[in-house]
């Protein structure tokens, strides 16, 4: 499918979207069903709109632009600003459009979702602590998880991003 | 090292948990080669330093009878062309491309490779057990679970 744009000066002609290379959930029904059971399992009790921004962090480390479409989409459609949204990418330097505990849990985000280059460190651990009780801080690091594992799906399978409508997910 | 939280192996995390061992199990079982699935956990494993993982499925890998040389080769793989398959080789390429998305895409050639050895719906399953482990990964490495606990 090629998109093409018409401005008030010229045309615009954007590359080509690439078709999804499988239909994973049609062709392993199972595996879709024990995706969302975990899913739902895992952010229980997790604030929706702290969730949010970890899944449009983890989503953005992990390159996967159908998770991006979607999350940005459905934090803007609950209310999310959209300068909290696009400053994500760079919260370590606009840490004043967030608080604390969401800083806790961004940092977090990042070393879960980057274990290839180390291991979780005792100070990003120690700091989410502070913030979040034991079985909240438990659910946070499942939900952590998680997006990385729908990431994974969207990344592998190169789900093309743009047609998502906010809320179509919950 | 300590343990850094216990709760997800309690009430408070138990649908967590079960959730996690389905998702593994209905992988597992749509890719039907239960060896093949322990070289790819392991790698993954090994990818994201995950001992209580690897101490795990070394031991399960043994139980489904996979050899030794085999285990001590597979985190150079690449260069061990007489002891792993073809199919064994494209699942390894696989699991490393879905395992390492930080420095980039899954590669197409790594793709079509493993599109070349298992059919759609297999190739569907051999994922979903990636991300499973790779889940698993996140989880016991956040938690600082110690190698040990588990025997096959």
């Amino acid at each position: 499918m090629t998109t093409t744009e018409v401005t008030a000066t010229k045309t615009v002609e954007y590359a080509p979207e690439h078709p999804a290379r499988l239909q994973w959930a049609q062709l392993a029904p199972d595996v879709y069903k024990a995706m969302i059971r975990l899913d739902t399992a895992a952010k229980q009790g997790l604030d929706h709109r702290l969730y949010e921004l970890v899944k449009i962090r983890a989503s953005q480390i992990n390159h996967c632009a159908f998770c991006v479409d979607m999350h940005t989409k459905d934090a803007l459609a609950t209310g999310e600003s959209v300068e909290r949204i696009v400053q994500l990418s760079a919260w370590d330097e606009s840490r004043h459009f967030y608080t604390e505990k969401e800083l806790a849990a961004l940092e977090l985000t990042e070393a879960v979702t980057v274990l290839t280059d180390g291991f979780v460190p005792d100070e990003v651990y120690e700091k989410a602590a502070k913030h979040f009780e034991e079985a909240e801080l438990a659910q946070l690091v499942s939900a952590i998880a998680v997006i990385n594992a729908w990431n994974r799906f969207g990344v592998t399978f190169r789900m093309a991003p743009g047609h998502y409508q906010p809320g179509q997910r919950g | 090292m300590t343990v850094r939280t216990r709760l997800l192996d309690q009430a408070v995390g138990q649908a967590v948990g079960q959730a996690m061992s389905t998702l593994s199990a209905t992988a597992r079982k749509g890719l039907g080669d239960p060896a093949l699935a322990e070289l790819v956990v392991i790698r993954a494993s090994q990818l994201n330093h995950c001992a209580f993982c690897l101490d795990m499925h070394l031991a399960l890998a043994r139980k489904y009878g996979v050899s030794e040389r085999q285990l001590d080769l597979l985190a150079a793989w690449e260069e061990a062309e007489d002891v792993f398959s073809e199919r064994e080789r494209a699942a390894l390429a696989l699991t490393e491309a879905v395992t390492v998305l930080t420095d980039g895409f899954v590669p197409d050639e790594v793709y079509e490779r493993a599109a070349a050895h298992f059919d759609e719906a297999r190739l569907a399953h051999l994922v979903g057990l990636i991300v499973a482990i790779n889940n698993w990964n996140r989880v016991m490495v956040t938690r600082r679970i110690p190698p040990g606990g588990y025997t096959p």
